[in-house]
């Protein structure tokens, strides 16, 4: 069964133009203008149950959006979706009973009282009986290591002390989806791998769905097995991390050090056949680029046996810079017709 | 009952967090209690320079003031939008409260509970104890149960109408003046609507009727039978009231836009 089934699912702001000038703001006393913003543009995805899904896109890509129309917050402007069962927004009280959410940039728990109270408080908001609260809370302050911070007041707790009180508190209820806006946004990186650890526990343990959205993108590659990118209000592209990094990393770069002086046509000449391209910087220092179906170990045996390397130095394009070069794109489609347009490119060369 | 139980938690736990801002609790107490005493100084200024009122003698008048207090205390404490819009709207609180399986009206409420307004509830009730014996207005056997049922009437008519107001944060950005005025009309109702002219008394009735939180009961108590079939109907326009500012409030809330990201 789908956790969450989303279909053509849109979302349209009016939005106040504020005209320039005293002038203008006087005419906006009368006569309103506005603008219709349409921040999701007819997206659909499903994801199944025990999935732990990344959502991520530029700021303003309508991630935000989205995680609100999901758990009930917003009121989708046209399309369908179902979530754990439920259309989100009509039946929002049984619904919300039933997921967890955790925004980075806001607090679930009461900034004067213990953490503790907090927790007694959501409780009964969700009606958990006493003895399973009992035993959550245990399991979770032991496994997030809480113990001390029970009783201090929530003002007093720090943002990684505070971000993992948050979790505890989107948890008591044990919800089977569990929301996720940027929940890693300031922390240290210490803070950052307890809280993967933990959510890849809650995942495995208790088969918690979890759509998270963030800017860190190793959050997603420590915890996601596929990834929804937005952009502009639509998806483009929604599937593995690895099939991303295969799609888009479009080869790899060996650097070498050579102890005795080498030329570039030398270094030509021993890969001879192999669709690579070489640059050199000096007589000591060449790279060299190879696709993704070339293996590197192939060009590195006809290099190895016949210079005088000091130094290799193999580098990956990592999941940074892909995903920065797909925003900068907009559009997840093109490295393939890039590397067509490449390889027809080198063809004609070989002619 | 699950409301009721939740009641009860947040009272508790504004307790805790009053408890250690003491001097708070009882300043906010005071400031309420001047604020009213300065009213009820006008009352007396008032007929210093007047027998009657439209009618109305000044034990009567001061009665009608007193009845006045006590939904408003219980409104006050009970049901607090000041800052509704601020809050929840421009910071963006209402995503969390969305999140709750609770009533959404009804959580926001429950997070601004306000004790200290009671106070004002015992004082009113105090102020109608010595003004009604003064008149030697007679303890009959309704007298409790048509207090209570008025006084939640009332309450239901305040919420209504705030609450319809309220919800008006969902469609404007800007956070309304609204509010401020309708404090101030809502003074209006513990005077005698008769003293007022034709349109203000059709306005106080039947458009925002604040005759029914004031003037109309209280005149049952004072056994004013020209009023008495418009104090019979406060439950009703409490209800009507109250549907009102429900409906226009889940309207509202599927017009909730959100705050940043």
């Amino acid at each position: 069964m789908n956790a969450i089934q989303v279909q053509d699912l849109r979302k349209t702001f009016k939005v106040q133009k504020n005209r320039e000038g005293l002038k203008g703001a006087f005419a906006d006393l009368f006569k309103r203008q506005y603008t219709e913003v349409t921040a999701v543009k007819d997206i659909s995805f499903s994801i199944p149950q025990g999935e732990i899904c990344g959502y991520i896109g530029e700021n303003g890509a309508g991630k935000s959006t989205t995680i609100k129309m999901l758990t009930g917050i917003l009121v989708p402007t046209a399309g369908s979706l179902s979530v754990g069962g439920f259309v989100p927004y009509e039946e929002r009280e049984k619904f919300v009973q039933n997921i967890g959410v955790v925004f980075g940039q806001r607090s679930q728990l009461w900034w004067d009282i213990g953490v503790i109270e907090s927790f007694q408080l959501l409780r009964k908001v969700y009606r958990v009986p006493e003895q399973d609260f009992k035993k959550r809370l245990d399991e979770l302050v032991e496994r997030l290591e809480l113990q001390e911070l029970l009783n201090r007041p929530v003002r007093k707790l720090s943002l990684g002390q505070r971000m993992r009180c948050e979790l505890v508190a989107a948890l008591l209820h044990n919800p089977s989806i569990l929301f996720l806006d940027e929940p890693t946004i300031g922390l240290d990186i210490v803070v950052k791998s307890e809280i993967r650890e933990f959510l890849k526990d809650m995942n495995r343990e208790h088969g918690t769905t979890i759509l998270l959205t963030t800017h860190d993108l190793q959050d997603i590659e420590a915890l996601c097995s596929r990834v929804i990118m937005l952009d502009d209000g639509r998806i483009i592209y929604d599937g593995g991390l690895e099939d991303l990094k295969q799609r888009w990393g479009t080869g790899r770069e060996v650097q070498f050090q050579f102890g005795t002086a080498t030329k570039l046509q030398q270094l030509i000449a021993w890969t001879e056949g192999m669709p690579v391209t070489w640059t050199a910087e000096n007589e000591l220092a060449a790279k060299v680029w190879i696709p993704l179906e070339l293996n590197v170990s192939d060009v590195l045996g006809r290099v190895v046996g016949q210079a005088d390397i000091t130094d290799i130095k193999i580098i990956e394009t990592n999941t940074d810079d892909i995903v920065r070069s797909i925003y900068q794109s907009g559009s997840a489609e093109k490295p393939e017709e890039r590397i067509a347009a490449l390889s027809d490119e080198k063809e004609a060369q070989h002619v | 009952m699950y409301y009721l139980d939740l009641l009860i938690e947040y009272l508790k736990n504004y307790m805790k967090t009053r408890l250690t801002y003491r001097a708070d609790f009882w300043v906010e107490v005071i400031s309420d209690l001047l604020f009213q005493a300065t009213n009820f100084i006008f009352i007396l200024v008032i007929f210093m320079h007047t027998d009657s009122l439209g009618g109305w003698n000044q034990n009567e008048v001061v009665f009608v003031y007193g009845f006045f207090m006590v939904p408003f205390g219980v409104f006050s404490c009970f049901v607090n939008m000041w800052g509704f819009s601020e809050r929840y709207i421009v910071k963006g609180e209402m995503d969390r409260i969305l999140t709750r399986p609770a009533h959404n009206l009804f959580q926001i409420f429950l997070e601004n509970v306000d004790p200290p307004s009671l106070v004002g509830s015992f004082i009113g009730l105090i102020v109608m104890a010595i003004s009604g014996s003064n008149l030697g207005l007679p303890f009959e056997w309704w007298t409790l149960p048509m207090l209570i049922i008025l006084t939640l009437s009332a309450v239901a008519i305040y919420t209504g109408i705030y609450t319809t107001l309220t919800s008006l944060s969902f469609y404007s950005d800007a956070p309304t003046g609204i509010l401020p005025l309708m404090y101030n009309i809502q003074t209006y109702g513990r005077y005698p609507v008769t003293i007022y002219n034709r349109a203000i008394q059709v306005l106080l009735t039947w458009i925002i009727p604040f005759a029914f939180v004031g003037i109309y009961p209280a005149a049952l108590f004072l056994h004013r039978d020209e009023m008495r079939g418009m104090a019979l109907l406060t439950p009703i326009v409490g209800v009507v009231f109250l549907s009102i500012g429900l409906m226009a409030w889940s309207f509202g809330v599927k017009r909730y836009k959100g705050a940043g990201s």
